[in-house]
């Protein structure tokens, strides 16, 4: 409806409760499909089952970080797969080639960095559709994957860089998380804590909602732009690192798809595809609520095709939830 | 009685959760008149239009339709019943070609397969009756606004409309091209067909219109024969008895130093202005025909355009390349469309005003924003429920004030506004004039391009006329007469030699 006709009032408290639980509805979903694992699988709810849960999240929960970014300013980066397993790679030919752990690690993050903020300033200052931009990326970084070692994969890397990702840490008594489980929920908090209280997490925001009037407000879009990719590009690293490390081999066949899992959290998460509006504390329950139903398969022993099947319908249903509540709130 | 093509009886609207847009809204259109329908925002217009158009179902109430009871369940049966609905922005198609366009959803055909003869001749025939002078072979990106509003109208006769509907068909074209339109709607008219017309411009209504029905707080007035109502009695209806209208008050003179002085200027669109300035605590009106070069000199000045030349402020050179830089330099941009360009509709009032004002600061404190946005807005007379709240859910004239409350948060001097009552009632239009004349007491230069000369002529110190992307002249509206000053923005060069 036409928006000059009302003035809302201000909302009881009762209903702002409401408004609270609409808003944040996927933890209420996150908790119900927790609440059913439960009760399927007596393994669930157990300190080992959940350590592995954030284990197993982590990979996908680091880029679906960078990517949440991207997303919040109204694009999208569909090459995070490719640059993960580049950045996998690149870190295993590094240590093989002798370097010291922490100079190849910085090295590789610099490297992702590098090649988001490329895909970013490409799109925004050549003013092309970032989805054609990070589609070539998808293809070229693949490549350049395959490339680094004629398509081999690299094995036998140092012990002091597998414990990156694998040094246990004690959390409560009876509960160890991985160093990895760690990193990501970390750089969940540090990157949740820029979005809500820096500026630059409000310029994110706002180039998001309209980028011609954060344009003319003087905020640099193009250069906003060019930052979000560059993070998106630095959790792509980050996570190709844990990966190598985990495995403790440099694959680059590694994270096919991964974008894809990535996009489809942060969307699950109730972030805008059209940019401004969302939070990446809805990502990270999106993720582990995909941990979370993949783990649910495995302890009832369906395989992965029924995983794959029932995972698209949630999604669909997730958005199609929220699209209802936007409705109902007069935003459509 | 059997004149009337459209009756409208006490129809209500109530959306979720109970806000009533409309509650006992009749109207009354007879076949062959221009109907005028004139409201505030808010008054429930846009609701009324689109329950005639099918667009909204009313809660309460009924509609005849020539005597039959109407019941539309969507934009489509209206158009088959014959009420045809023209929006503000024009639901054309623009990669299509005209004669697509007027035939879109309703080709004449069989089986899915258009028939292309008949439907160029059909498209010509109803071209003709506009008398339009492009080919239905036109791409619709290719016409003029005027052109594309004509395509709207034939495309309301390719469905046999006897009620058109045209809302501020205006706010988009400029007199000429106004005329034009006018001409071809009273040549309708006399063809027996019924146009509902709504806009804000009074000038404009007593032109084309035969009577009008004045709706207030979603309910109807009253209807007036046109020729026979005064002005005052009109706006009366609109606003209640709370407010007059704009009139020049004799104003002061400036005495403030030169703010901002445009030795020279050249820039996209064939800009070239040499010579303007802006005196601190001075209204600057601009006018001119639409496509004078207004807009592009006014976002020249901001950085948003390239240009050359000289431009200094406060006696130094300023030549921003970006909005940043003129931001810096204390200048601050209302623009054109404050939903596209203005704000962030889905984002809260207190960040859109102060988003233009955090350069340079590390840490977002939402609290701090806040109580940053708050005086302003007040002090602005905003209205407001919540600093929290959307500010998509703010009405026109309000929502203009939280864009200008941006530019007063950062302490902007150098005011740009491009024309800032587009789309506002009159009520909200003194009000903003009022702000503008606050703003400049307290020392701000302020500079309004605007195609209302009415407005600028109540409003402003000094009115420039561009034409072309020239200055043509510059007037003191204390001493020359507003007929004056239209006739050179008319005419152009014309005049002047």
């Amino acid at each position: 409806m036409s928006t000059d006709s009302t003035i809302a009032m201000r909302e009881p408290v009762h209903r702002r409760a409401v408004n609270f639980l609409v808003e944040y509805n996927f933890i209420a979903i996150f908790l119900a499909v927790v609440a059913i694992a439960a009760t399927l699988s007596d393994n669930f709810l157990t300190w080992v089952n959940i350590a592995n849960l954030f284990q197993q999240a982590t990979v996908v929960g680091v880029v679906a970080i960078g990517m949440t970014f991207v997303i919040l300013t109204g694009n999208i980066d569909l090459s995070v797969g490719s640059l993960t397993a580049l950045c996998g790679m690149l870190v295993a030919v590094l240590l093989a080639a002798g370097w010291d752990p922490v100079l190849a690690v910085a090295a590789t993050a610099l490297v992702g960095l590098a090649c988001g903020a490329a895909m970013g300033a490409t799109s925004a200052y050549g003013q092309v559709p970032s989805f054609i931009v990070t589609l070539a990326g998808l293809v070229s970084f693949r490549g350049l994957t395959y490339l680094l070692t004629d398509g081999v994969p690299v094995s036998g890397l140092p012990a002091s860089f597998a414990a990156i990702s694998s040094t246990i840490v004690p959390i409560l008594p009876g509960f160890n998380l991985t160093s990895m489980a760690l990193i990501f929920i970390a750089l969940m908090v540090i990157c949740g804590l820029v979005l809500r209280f820096t500026v630059f997490g409000e310029y994110v925001y706002a180039t998001g909602g309209n980028p011609e009037a954060a344009r003319l407000s003087g905020i640099p879009t193009r250069l906003m732009i060019t930052g979000v990719f560059a993070i998106s590009g630095l959790t792509s690293a980050i996570a190709g690192i844990l990966l190598t490390s985990r495995l403790r081999i440099g694959q680059p066949t590694a994270a096919q798809g991964l974008e894809l899992d990535a996009i489809a959290a942060v969307v699950l998460g109730g972030t805008s595809l059209f940019g401004g509006r969302g939070s990446l504390l809805g990502t990270f329950f999106a993720v582990m609520l995909l941990q979370v139903l993949r783990n649910v398969f495995n302890l009832l022993g369906l395989g992965s095709f029924y995983q794959m099947t029932v995972t698209g319908l949630i999604i669909v249903a997730a958005v199609l939830l929220n699209r209802f509540i936007e409705m109902r709130r007069g935003r459509a | 009685m059997a004149d009337d093509v459209l009756v409208v009886e006490n129809v209500s609207k109530r959306f979720p959760v109970n806000i009533m847009a409309l509650e006992q809204a009749s109207l009354t259109v007879r076949r062959g008149e221009v109907h005028c329908l004139l409201g505030a925002n808010g008054a429930g217009k846009s609701t009324l239009l689109k329950m005639i158009a099918g667009a909204l179902r009313p809660s309460g109430g009924r509609m005849l339709l020539e005597g039959q009871p109407l019941d539309l369940r969507s934009p489509a049966e209206a158009a088959r019943a014959g009420i045809s609905m023209i929006y503000q922005e024009l639901d054309l198609v623009p990669q299509l070609t005209v004669e697509q366009n007027l035939f879109l959803g309703h080709a004449p055909g069989k089986a899915g397969i258009i028939d292309r003869r008949t439907r160029s001749e059909r498209a010509r025939e109803a071209l003709e009756r506009i008398g339009a002078r492009f080919s239905p072979k036109t791409r619709v990106e290719q016409l003029s606004v005027a052109n594309q509003q004509l395509t709207a109208i034939a495309r309301s006769l390719t469905m046999n409309a006897k009620v058109i509907i045209m809302d501020e068909p205006s706010a988009a074209l400029n007199e000429t091209e106004l005329e034009a339109v006018f001409t071809v709607i009273r040549d309708l008219v006399r063809q027996g067909v019924a146009i509902v017309y709504v806009s804000h411009r009074m000038a404009e209504l007593r032109q084309i219109g035969d009577r009008i029905t004045v709706l207030r707080g979603g309910r109807t007035i009253a209807t007036y024969d046109i020729a026979e109502t005064s002005d005052e009695a009109l706006v009366e209806a609109v606003i209640g008895r709370e407010r007059t209208l704009v009139e020049r008050k004799p104003r002061g003179p400036v005495t403030g130093e030169v703010a901002l002085r445009v030795e020279s200027m050249r820039g996209a669109g064939g800009l070239d202005v040499n010579g303007f300035s802006v005196r601190w605590g001075e209204v600057t009106g601009l006018t001119g025909l639409n496509g004078s070069g207004r807009t592009t000199f006014l976002r020249s000045l901001f950085g948003d355009l390239p240009f050359e030349g000289r431009v200094m402020v406060e006696g130094e050179v300023f030549h921003p390349t970006h909005p940043a830089q003129a931001i810096r330099r204390g200048l601050g941009l209302v623009p054109e469309s404050r939903k596209t360009q203005g704000l962030i509709l889905d984002a809260p009032v207190y960040k859109n005003a102060t988003l233009a004002s955090l350069a340079g600061k590390f840490a977002m404190n939402h609290n701090r924003e806040r109580e940053r946005a708050r005086p302003v807005l007040n002090r602005l007379s905003t209205k407001y429920a919540d600093l929290d709240q959307a500010v998509l859910q703010l009405s026109g004239g309000n929502q203009q004030k939280v864009v200008l409350a941006k530019w007063v948060v950062n302490g902007a001097k150098i005011l740009l506004l491009d024309e800032p009552s587009r789309g506002l009632d009159v009520g909200a239009k003194a009000d903003l004039y009022h702000l503008v004349e606050r703003l400049a007491a307290e020392g701000a230069a302020v500079i309004i391009a605007s195609s209302e000369l009415d407005e600028l002529y109540a409003a402003c110190d000094t009115i420039w006329v561009f034409h072309e992307g020239r200055i043509l002249s510059r007037y003191d509206p204390s001493v020359t007469g507003r007929e004056e000053i239209l006739k050179a923005t008319i005419l152009g060069d014309q005049h002047v030699h």
